[in-house]
Formats: C-alpha cells, structure tokens, sequence
C-alpha cells in the first residue's frame, strides 16, 4: 500500500504500555504527504508524542505498521532507523562535552563521513541556522543561549540530510520572543530544504503558523480531526475540537488568512481621481510612488485620517492590528516596492472577506 | 633520640615505607575503581521501571544488591575485616591488598552509579533519537558526563583508604603502617613517640602527593565543555 506521495504511512499504529488496559494510541491511520509541516496538537496525554515517538520507533508500537518512504520500518534496527530521521527535542538534547562542530557532526560521524566532510557539513549548517561558524563552532552547549542551542539542535538533526525530522515540542522551554524569531526562521529553513516534518506542539498559535496540516489529538490517543489549519479553525470535526480549539477562532483565522488571497478594494493615486463619485479611495504619493497621505476619501475627511500601509505579504491579523493602532478604519496594502496595491476597510472584517483562488 | 635524628638516622627505611604505603594504596584503590566503574556501567541503567526478567530488571537488582552489601563492608570495622580474612588467605600482602581494595569499592560505586543516572534525560534521549546505540550511549555520553563524579568517588576513597592502609600492618602489610604500629604498640619507650608522629606525617606527605596527582588528571581527562 505504499505510495509516493506520503513519506510517512503508520497503518494501524497502536500502543499499549504494559500493564495499563487503555491504548495510549489507539489504531492510527495517518499519512503524512512528503514536504510537508504536520503539527501533532492536544491535550496532554492524548498519545502525540507516543505518535511521533513510534515513527523512529524510540517507542515501539505494539501493533501496525509503519512505513518510511515506501518502506516497511516497523522491524529494522531501530539505531541504524534513527540514524536516517532527523530529531529535536527540547531544550535541543545537545552533548554538553562536546563542541558545537562535534555536536552537529555526530550523526555523520556514526555514518563514517570523512572529517573534511563533517566539518565542512557543520559549518554549511550553521551558516543555515543563522549562526556565524568562526565564532560559534568551537564553543560549547553551557556557552549558548536556549534559542541559540535550540538552533543548534535543528543543525544538528539537519546533519546527515534526512528527508524527514521529527521535532517534540522544539520551542516549548524557550520566551515568547525568541521562539516567535525561531519559527519564523524555522519556516525559512523549511522553504530552502524541503523536508518532511512531525512536529508536536501543545500551542494551538504554533500548530497554526507552522503547519501545512495539523491532527488534532483525544485524550486515549485517537486522532480527531487531521485537517488544513483553516479546516480546524473554521469547522472542527466534533465538539472535542471546537472544545480544544476553544474561543477566539474567528479571530486566529484573521492570522492565517494572507493579504495576497484577498479581494482588496481600488486605490487610486492620480490627482485628477480626487472628487470621484465611486468611492475609490485616493493616495498622495512620494516621488517612488509609494503612498505617503490620503488625498481624498469619499465618506470623510482626508486630512484626518492617517494612512497606513501593510505589506500585502503579510496577513488580515497585521491589517488589523496597523489600523488599531494608527486609529485607521482603512489601510492601505503595498506590494514590495511599497507600490500600493490596493485597500483593506474595517467594516470589510464584519462583512466577510472575500478571497481569490490561491494562485491567481 | 628526637624526632628530627630520628627520621635523618632512619630517613631510608622511612621513604621506602612511605613509597610502599603510596604504592599499595594505588593498586588497591586502582583495583577497586576498576571493578567499581565496570560493575556500574553494567548495571546503571537507567531505566526507571524495567519490565521484570529483562535485563534492565537484573541489572536494578544487581545495582541495589552490590551497593547494600558494599555499604556494609564499609561499616565493619577495619581492624576486624583485615583479621577476619587471616584465616583464608594468611599473613602478608594478599590479605591487605585484598581487604583495602574491598574498602575501596562502595564510595567509586556509588558514585559511578549516581553520575551514571543523573545524565540530563533530553541529553540521553536526544541521543537515542540520533540512533545512539546502548553501548555507544553510555560509553561516549555518559561515561564522560559522569567522570566528574566518579572521580571525586576514586578521590574520597582514595583519602580513607590512606588511613585504613595503616591498619593493614597488622596482616603485615605494607606500608606507613609498620612504623606506626611498632611505635604505638611501645609507647613510652625509646623512639616509640617519634615513630608515630612520623609515621602520620607521612601519612599526609602521601595524601599530598595523590591530591597533587588528582588535580592533574582532573585537569587532564574532563572535557573542556563541562568543566567548572
């Protein structure tokens, strides 16, 4: 039953502890498409991090199977396994006696790279992570901050190139600012390596932002709903769902929703539009073209309202919170250049947004 | 005689007593490390809850018994162990180097045992997620991370056992011990005073010598990364 669209099947995956009558994971069905994030997300005790743990088999399941990139892996050497999936946890894990250089190179090493190779690979990788190599690859673990070890774990796990890595709660220990940084720089890396990630989070904010998919765990390890974060947001599966993903959904939903997908309103930024019976809002723009002051807009007065502007890269979230705080009930959505692209009113967010088809 | 004509007129068989306490101490506390550390990496195992009849299971069991009866042979008196070995092994070195080095295991144990065990968990996970094998595991992760410890354990019983040492004369061992006790067993007689101060200062030149020698291979054999 293998395909190869998924990197990761786990057909019927159970476990049991000894000694305890009630699975911890119950009879999992779940493919994870190749190149994709999939967030494990629930209550604790819900079976996500025994999930993510049978998939290199740190924990054996007790019945199933699993397969890895076509192949059955449920009964191979679990070390000479664990070798090829990268993994993080958190806190990173990282050896405290050995250099960071040696820290990233174990896993090559145990796959006898040459040393050349090693420290060449180790290097390369913290020039990914956004750490400079000459300063950092001969310091050691107790020397970094958590953010920094952090970023050395994922090199770490990086380092013998495997096509999937699994990550148990990687930013869980680390202050609300650096693991913000952290994910945003996680999701870089993603985009230039491309790999297939199990990522366990019991932050519903993380599963949002990070993940392609998320699979909402229930208690007694039964997979309740593995969706889109849209999907889970905006129709939970059932009331455990609507439960977990608890209030304020609709507003979680404004962070996932990019500008780029939206139908936005006109701007005009010609002289002569001003005074227009459409209701086309005008700009008046710098010498580069981008929009510095509103002109004209139809229903109030021009000169009190102050303009702000939004990347059109960013999401209806950022739109929100530049108008809150710019006392805006419009804004004013440039591309790259600063080049305005068009306009996002208030009133649009109870109205409902309307959006394009991805792509268009 | 004072004590300072006595130790120049007998300043040779003093260093050679000194030199042979400093010796038998080092091959016991050398043996007993050894047996201590390999039992230890044996049986730490660090599995909290092992199923029963597995390894893990006889290890734990191991573990506790050899540090319940360890702890035990500590707590009979020295005078007691050297002379309850005459009987089976006789007079002589066999029987001192025997009952010290018996000495020597239970503090090395223990703290083989304790290093061992009290590795981070994420460190030792981590490492099991890599594809670090058992053995690998514990010699390249936790051996290392629990040197620290098992060398303050050889340290500590390194320092009884320059005492306990003494009492081996009484076996005729050798040692600091036959100046003591030759100097104590006459005491009020002729140089029997000056003896025993020299034998104890002897003592101490010795525990100065490992003190000085642990500080090095301290220095030399825990990794940069975690020294302090």
């Amino acid at each position: 039953m293998s395909d190869t669209e998924n990197m990761i099947v786990l057909e019927a995956v159970e476990k049991i502890y000894p000694g305890s009558s009630s699975p911890a994971v119950e009879r999992l069905d779940m493919a994870i498409p190749r190149g994709e994030i999939v967030m494990l997300i629930g209550p604790s005790g819900c079976g996500k991090t025994t999930t993510l743990k049978m998939m290199n088999r740190l924990i054996e399941p007790t019945g199933g199977r699993i397969i890895l990139d076509g192949d059955d892996v449920t009964d191979v050497n679990g070390d000479q396994l664990r070798r090829k999936i990268g993994y993080v946890i958190q806190q990173g894990g990282l050896f405290p006696h050995y250099s960071i250089a040696d820290n990233i190179g174990v896993v090559p090493k145990m796959l006898g790279w040459d040393k050349n190779r090693i420290k060449e690979r180790a290097d390369e990788l913290l020039h990914l992570v956004g750490l400079e190599p000459s300063t950092y690859r001969d310091r050691y673990p107790r020397q970094l901050s958590g953010g920094q070890q952090q970023r050395v774990g994922v090199a770490r796990a990086l380092a013998a190139d495997p096509p999937v890595m699994l990550m148990d709660e990687p930013f869980g220990a680390i202050d609300p600012i650096t693991r913000d940084r952290l994910q945003d720089e996680f999701l870089e890396i993603q985009r230039t390596v491309g790999k297939t990630i199990c990522f366990v989070t019991h932050d519903l904010q993380e599963a949002v932002k990070l993940g392609d998919r998320i699979a909402v765990f229930g208690t007694g390890g039964r997979l309740a709903q593995y969706d889109s974060p849209d999907t889970v947001l905006t129709s939970p599966a059932d009331d455990f769902v609507s439960d977990f993903v608890g209030g304020g959904a609709a507003v979680r939903r404004l962070s996932l929703l990019e500008l780029s997908r939206l139908e936005l309103h006109p701007i005009e930024t010609e002289e002569k539009a001003v005074g227009n019976r459409n209701g086309t809002p005008v700009a008046e723009v710098d010498g580069s073209g981008r929009p510095v002051a509103w002109r004209h807009l139809p229903d109030r007065d021009a000169a009190g309202t102050t303009l702000v502007t939004v990347p059109l890269s960013g999401t209806v979230y950022d739109a929100v919170d530049v108008m809150l705080d710019g006392s805006a009930s419009l804004v004013a959505v440039v591309d790259e250049e600063g080049l305005p692209q068009g306009v996002l009113h208030w009133n649009d967010l109870v109205a409902g947004l309307k959006t394009r088809e991805r792509g268009a | 005689m004072n004590v300072f004509q006595y130790f120049s007129a007998n300043s040779q068989q003093i260093l050679f007593l000194t030199q042979a306490h400093f010796l038998y101490v080092l091959i016991c506390v050398g043996i007993g490390s050894a047996i201590s550390i390999v039992l230890g990496l044996i049986v730490s195992t660090g599995e909290p809850n092992p199923t029963r009849f597995s390894f893990d299971w006889w290890a734990t069991g191991i573990r506790e018994g050899s540090l319940l009866i360890t702890a035990a042979v500590l707590t009979v008196p020295s005078l007691a162990l050297f002379v309850l070995f005459l009987p089976i092994t006789g007079l002589g070195v066999t029987t001192a180097i025997i009952v010290l080095t018996v000495y020597s295991l239970y503090t090395v144990l223990r703290n083989t045992v304790a290093g061992l065990t009290s590795v981070d968990r994420a460190v030792l996970e981590s490492a099991r997620g890599l594809g670090y094998g058992r053995v690998r595991r514990l010699l390249t992760i936790q051996l290392p991370l629990a040197w620290p410890v098992i060398l303050n354990g050889i340290r500590v019983t390194t320092l009884i056992s320059i005492s306990i040492a003494v009492v081996g004369s009484i076996v005729q061992g050798p040692g600091l011990g036959q100046l003591l006790l030759t100097g104590i067993t006459r005491i009020g007689a002729a140089n029997a005073f000056p003896q025993v101060l020299i034998g104890t200062f002897m003592c101490l030149v010795v525990a100065a010598v490992f003190e000085i020698a642990f500080a090095i291979v301290q220095r030399l054999t825990i990794p940069r990364g975690i020294r302090v």
